[in-house]
């Protein structure tokens, strides 16, 4: 263990001087704004029409999903969908609590449950994609396996060093939400409660387990969510980028892969098995807040196993490969 | 530059390690926290309860003042009628009848439009109760209701080929019927005892059926005079009449389902919604 140390820290000093991690940076310090903006037209809109009574406006909402319900065009998933948050928003009027009190608080939850199935692992790929693909690319890898350390070492410090910035990542993440979308909404709402522990049954709710927690702690459950959905897109984008020669074909490779679970989460119910593929179990946060799972049957517990196993797999993957194959051609 | 590098990295290395184990430990507190919280939810024991626990606490709601700032607060509550099916505009009676209130000068928002397509009255009654819905009535002084139609023609299923209603099942349907249409009235009442209540009475979409025309007359009629017998007996609550409206000219005002009213027809409701409507003081900054 005494020599994995320099190890890691030779990956953590490499990975600061790319400059694909300061992409991540950047791309968020973007795209917030331009959501910060979009969310403040909205709400300003609102705003006009129910001179900001978020009762009144909260009330029509439930209103135009009921409405939905009973339209033949409207497909039956999206009902489920829709009976449940129908009922869910009828339980914060009733506990006179507005579920999207607006602050900056408020928004960073909205954004990082959004962010979850897409936006996260892809900034989680820019970096993991190219940790063993890069280095053969450009061929360094040689020099790193030329020293007296086994290979597995080598890899094992890789992983590490990945690890360490994907919570660096999925924290920085936050704060950068929070920091920007602050300045327009302001920065309070940490106590505000958020209900939890909805538990959807058929299209109705049970809601014998629902409670408040503060929103601080919700994040914090949602970020500890996330951050295990992290890890699980970084080992298997490890695992890409050590079969794969080409750091190209493995962003390629992961993107594909996440992209077609964004297009199966939408239209998964009719393939029962899809809810077993990784890209489906993304959405942890959705556990939290009680929404319907993509496909029935789906929990918490499940996903977890589900993306547990994917990601145990992937790091077997990874070590097997790398150390067994000849590198050096 | 080489130089420089190397001299910076025991910082970096030293500020990286410590926040990614910060980091980590944070984000892994909040992982197993929300296992626990998922898996072993503890319910509010408070909250758990639902309405009945918070109910009372709620109606200090029904204590919220009514804003008397001179504007109309318009709502409307009930069917496809109140929503403004058949409109292809989509404004319905509701917008249409705001916008010829506001041409005469008031001030008019529209709170909220509560119509829901296929309505009857017992679902009605229940919304009744929901906290959101009554909410918004109590913010409202001029509340706008329609309700009925579904329960007696089924929502114009009985052009769709199936069974029509005979004289005697749209008869047998009206007693109960029009008595929940009571209780709806006064429960609206209730909940808001300041706002002008306007019911939009039922018109007869058959009236150019021949078979249904005069069971359907009968039933109409017989329905509106039971809403008028709750409606006489209190202030600051009216009946719409539409059904000499649309007698002579359902061609004229319904859309093609044969069953809403088209824009035309909207408008023409509209038309007395806005006679109807009784100015409490005249309309600050009418100014004419």
């Amino acid at each position: 263990m005494s020599n994995i140390m320099p190890l890691i820290r030779n990956e953590t000093i490499k990975m600061v001087k790319k400059k694909r991690l300061y992409i991540i940076f950047i791309v968020l310090a973007v795209l917030v704004p331009m959501f910060t903006y979009a969310q403040m037209k909205s709400a300003e809109n609102n705003r006009d029409k129910f001179g900001g009574d978020w009762r009144l406006e909260l009330q029509q909402a439930i209103t135009d999903n009921q409405n939905s319900l009973g339209s033949d065009r409207v497909p039956e998933e999206y009902k489920k969908y829709r009976t449940v948050y129908i009922q869910q928003m009828q339980y914060y009027l009733e506990n006179d609590i507005n579920p999207k009190e607006p602050g900056g608080v408020t928004f960073t939850r909205e954004f990082m449950n959004n962010a979850v199935g897409l936006f996260i692992p892809l900034l989680i790929m820019a970096i993991a994609s190219d940790l063993v693909s890069g280095e053969r690319t450009t061929g360094t890898i040689k020099m790193l396996l030329t020293r007296p350390v086994k290979r597995w070492k080598v890899l094992l410090s890789k992983l590490i060093t990945l690890i360490m910035f994907v919570s660096i990542i999925v924290v920085s993440a936050y704060v950068i939400c929070y920091v920007i979308s602050g300045a327009v909404f302001g920065y309070k709402g940490f106590g505000m409660p958020i209900f939890t522990g909805f538990k959807v049954v058929g299209t109705d709710v049970d809601m014998s387990a629902v409670h408040a927690v503060d929103q601080w702690l919700y994040m914090l459950m949602q970020a500890g969510l996330i951050w295990f959905v992290s890890i699980i897109v970084a080992m298997l984008a490890f695992m890409v980028s050590v079969l794969v020669r080409s750091t190209a074909a493995s962003i390629v490779i992961m993107m594909a892969a996440l992209i077609a679970g964004t297009i199966l989460t939408s239209m998964a119910a009719s393939w029962q098995s899809a809810k077993y593929l990784f890209m489906v179990n993304l959405e942890l946060p959705n556990y939290l807040s009680g929404g319907l799972p993509p496909i029935e049957g789906m929990n918490l517990g499940f996903s977890l196993i589900v993306l547990s196993v994917w990601g145990i797999a992937s790091l077997f993957v990874s070590f097997i490969v790398f150390t067994k194959r000849d590198i050096l051609n | 530059m080489k130089k420089r590098n190397l001299d910076s990295a025991p910082w970096i290395w030293r500020t990286i390690s410590t926040v990614s184990i910060l980091t980590t430990l944070l984000l892994l507190f909040g992982f197993g926290y929300a296992i626990k919280d998922v898996i072993f939810p503890e319910g509010d024991a408070q909250l758990g309860t639902g309405q009945q626990t918070t109910a009372p606490a709620k109606d200090s709601g029904q204590s919220t003042p009514v804003v008397k700032d001179g504007k109309i607060r318009m709502a409307v509550i009930g069917d496809s009628l109140a929503r403004g099916t058949g409109d292809d505009e989509g404004l319905g009676f509701v917008r249409r009848a705001g916008n010829l209130l506001k041409d005469q000068g008031y001030d008019v928002q529209v709170l909220n439009n509560m119509g829901v397509n296929g309505l009857r009255t017992d679902a009605l009654l229940s919304k009744l109760d929901e906290q959101g819905v009554r909410y918004v009535l109590q913010q409202s002084n001029f509340i706008l209701l329609s309700i009925g139609a579904n329960d007696l023609f089924q929502g114009g299923q009985v052009l769709q080929g199936e069974d029509a209603p005979t004289a005697e099942t749209l008869a047998a349907a009206l007693p109960e019927t029009s008595k929940r249409l009571q209780e709806i009235l006064k429960k609206v009442k209730e909940i808001n005892p300041d706002a002008q209540i306007a019911y939009i009475g039922l018109y007869n979409p058959f009236g150019d059926v021949k078979e249904l025309k005069e069971p359907g007359n009968a039933v109409v009629a017989a329905w509106n005079d039971a809403a008028m017998k709750v409606l006489n007996n209190e202030d600051k609550m009216t009946l719409v009449p539409t059904f000499d409206l649309f007698e002579n000219h359902l061609g004229q005002y319904l859309s093609s389902d044969h069953f809403h009213p088209n824009g035309e027809g909207y408008e023409q409701i509209a038309v007395r919604i806005a006679q109807e409507y009784q100015a409490e003081t005249p309309a600050e900054g009418s100014g004419k």
